[in-house]
């Protein structure tokens, strides 16, 4: 059974216009945030020791520790708020459907017992408090007409529960049984987060509007404002407190972050801009902030995640970063096999190092979509969802010049034949291009729809598979094909072919869950039967050693065959990826590498049997 | 449809004294009766039994399946299967599903019936855990 050994976690999804609110666990200085139906448990101190839970069936908005650490409340945008063990497999404990809509903030009381819940009620209840075993309700909400934004509790007895919104209002309940006491209109734009103070003296909320006022924690007066002189130019979109109440850290859409002073009297004054290195644009606006022990932790709405250090304000941050959306190819440079570049169809293509993590992104000066990829040693092919092919140069870690091609249709897969890279063969929906750097040598029409298509290493032959699940070979020479042979045994269209490293044989799957092993001098089939997979299979990959193919399929699982044995000896990684595997390679003979849906890459180390 | 004597009594013999692994059994067309295709000895593995299945045809097929428990004891459990690739001919198909109920009449003391379409269904784990 493969053992997973690394997990490259993706980051916190973001939305333009909206804050992020990510929570942590002091003690075991872990991080929660969600991603698609995700919630991602991270650990400050072991980047590569990620832990994802995938039960919600909607999408997930947020996720909270409880104060003794031992649950977490996940929440979503259909309303429903899951309870879950934080250890022992994530198992659940309660689920109730608290809202009617997306739920956009949650906290625990003090003593673990109650949850308050804010968010989109649409038009009924946008606030609910309730006993976390019972669901109980333990108060009557009203006061707000509008979408709250954010809810907090307060630490210390008396308890108090405090709102705000996209109503400007900022409500104060007192009880339990919590009543109304009263509201305050002191921001002209939406509040975007409230959060109070770990001694329960204050609360500050932080709006829109780029003000953040300080209200006292017992009556819920307010008693000072943060200071406008080197204030925020931009909405603030969270707000965070130092463990020791005397601080705060806020975040804006100016792309910078600031620390507070909070003085007794109830006012607040810069102590310190942080801003993250970045290009400037639109991904730098930071969207979310968590004071945890001696971290500021901040995320940008591209999805880097920054590390200042608390007690060193003018150390550089720590930055890593991630993929946000599916993940969906993955290559592995042939001369550092330890360096793995994945990308995802928003354009990122991000490189990781097995062992150390997120290692950087491959900025482009033309940042199109990416569908179809290939790398080699010095460059990186790939098309997007319009009709034009890019080969970017690659520089060390910097990509150099990019060149791009308009073949004239979209593409629909691409092939680089590995030794000269030069020649590239791309499908597309009627025929086959094939180009030379970037150049168009021939634009061939087959008369079959075109689903699948690989080139062999030296370039001579091409292997197109066609949507009817038949196989075609055609032997190349220069700018014409000629077809060697076709080959039926696919009952569905061909949805990927690859050569392996000796070139000896090929390997092919369908859409109909069937891969097949092929020897290439015979045609003859080598492994067949390989049926395990209960959906799609998207991608396929071989091992350096020729003994292993490894196949990825919508089931979410990856199934590795090895050539010798038939194919019920198989090993299956069931739930690699939640969403389906859209991306697969070999690092070395007992290392698979996976991405998918869930916007993650993980390392799975195969032991022998 | 009929059942040939032998069949029955192969069974019997199967389930009874234990001495075939598994029995292959047949729609002769020109009779139009099950007979016996092929049996296995008890020496026999499932491989051998999965093997001798055609790819391209259906069949029916008794499999008598040995397994310890998780309490540790030794069990036995005959399987009945129902062997229809589905890239074998729809006549073929056809024939052997409306069959099926006839024949399994004859056969008393199944304990569990599986349905396979590719060789994938009837993998020696489906029939752990249907017996468990």
């Amino acid at each position: 059974m493969p053992e997973l050994s690394e997990t490259y976690a993706c980051v916190p999804s973001t939305e333009r216009g909206r804050g992020v609110l990510i929570s942590g666990d002091p003690k075991s200085n872990a991080i929660l945030y969600t991603n698609g139906r995700s919630v991602i448990i991270r650990y400050l101190h072991k980047p590569l020791e990620v832990s994802i839970y995938g039960e919600h069936a909607y999408q997930a908005t947020l996720a909270r520790f409880s104060p003794n650490g031992e649950w977490i409340a996940s929440a979503d945008v259909s309303g429903t708020v899951r309870i879950w063990g934080t250890h022992n497999d994530h198992v659940l404990k309660k689920e109730f459907r608290v809202l009617s809509g997306r739920i956009d903030d949650l906290q625990w009381s003090a003593d673990g017992m109650r949850i308050v819940v804010s968010g989109d009620g649409k038009g009924k209840s946008f606030v609910r408090a309730f006993m976390w075993d019972s669901g109980s309700n333990v108060g009557e909400f009203d006061g707000h007409s509008k979408r709250v934004l954010s809810c907090a509790f307060k630490p210390t007895r008396p308890f108090r529960i405090v709102t705000c919104g996209e109503d400007f209002l900022v409500n104060f309940y007192e009880g339990p049984p919590f009543k109304f006491k009263q509201s305050h209109r002191h921001h002209s734009n939406f509040v975007n987060c409230i959060r109070y103070s770990p001694d329960g003296s204050k609360f500050i909320s932080v709006s829109s509007d780029k003000k953040g006022v300080i209200y006292d924690g017992k009556t819920g007066e307010k008693i000072g404002e943060l200071s406008s002189e080197d204030g925020h130019k931009g909405s603030i979109y969270a707000v965070s407190w130092s463990p020791d109440s005397k601080q705060v850290l806020t975040v804006s859409a100016d792309k910078s972050a600031k620390v507070w002073e909070i003085s007794e009297d109830g006012n607040g004054k810069v102590k310190k801009t942080l801003t993250c290195p970045g290009s400037g644009g639109v991904e730098d606006m930071l969207v979310g902030c968590l004071w945890q022990n001696d971290h500021l932790v901040t995320i940008s709405l591209g999805g880097t995640v920054s590390m200042f250090s608390a007690s060193d304000l003018d150390k550089g941050p720590l930055s890593f970063s991630g993929h946000m959306k599916n993940v969906n190819s993955l290559a592995v440079l042939k001369s550092n096999p330890k360096v793995i570049l994945s990308t995802s169809y928003d354009g990122l293509i991000i490189k990781w190092i097995q062992g150390i993590g997120y290692s950087g992104r491959l900025e482009r000066k033309e940042n199109s979509q990416i569908k179809c990829f290939a790398a080699v040693e010095e460059e990186v092919v790939s098309s997007g969802f319009d009709n034009k092919i890019w080969r970017v140069s690659l520089q060390g870690d910097q990509c150099g010049d990019a060149d791009c091609v308009d073949i004239g249709s979209q593409p629909k897969d691409l092939s680089l034949s590995l030794l000269s890279p030069e020649l590239a063969l791309v499908s597309t929906d009627s025929g086959v291009v094939i180009l030379h750097g970037t150049n168009v040598v021939s634009t061939i029409n087959l008369g079959f729809p075109v689903a699948a298509s690989v080139i062999s290493p030296d370039g001579s032959e091409a292997i197109i598979g066609g949507q009817d699940g038949k196989l075609h070979i055609y032997s190349v020479t220069g700018d014409t094909l000629k077809e060697e042979a076709v080959l039926e045994k696919h009952r569905g269209a061909i949805t990927v072919i690859r050569y392996s490293p000796d070139v000896s044989m090929f390997a092919s799957g369908d859409a109909n869950r069937e891969a097949v092993v092929w020897d290439r001098a015979s045609r003859e089939v080598r492994v067949k039967n390989m049926l395990y997979h209960t959906a799609r299979i998207n991608c396929l990959a071989w091992s350096p050693d020729n003994s292993m193919v490894a196949t990825g399929s919508l089931d979410t699982c990856v199934i590795i065959y090895e050539i010798d044995k038939p194919a019920s000896s198989r090993v299956t990684i069931k739930g690699a990826h939640l969403g389906g595997v859209y991306g697969l390679a070999f690092t070395d003979d007992t290392s698979v590498v996976s991405s998918g849906e869930d916007a993650c890459v993980r390392v799975w180390k195969l032991t022998p049997q | 449809m009929g059942v040939a004597d032998h069949s029955k009594a192969t069974y019997l013999e199967l389930q009874r004294k234990k001495v075939h692994r598994y029995v292959i059994f047949k729609i002769d067309e020109k009779k139009k009766e099950v007979v016996v295709e092929k049996t296995g000895g008890p020496a026999e593995s499932y491989d051998d039994f999965a093997a001798s299945l055609p790819e391209n045809d259906c069949r029916y097929a008794i499999y008598d399946f040995d397994f310890v428990t998780s309490e540790n004891c030794q069990k036995s459990k005959i399987f009945f299967i129902a062997w229809s690739p589905s890239v074998s001919r729809i006549r073929a198909k056809m024939l052997y599903a409306t069959s099926k109920d006839r024949f399994r009449r004859e056969l008393e003391g199944i304990h569990y019936e599986i349905q396979a379409t590719d060789p994938t269904e009837m993998d020696l784990e489906v029939l752990r855990e249907r017996a468990n």
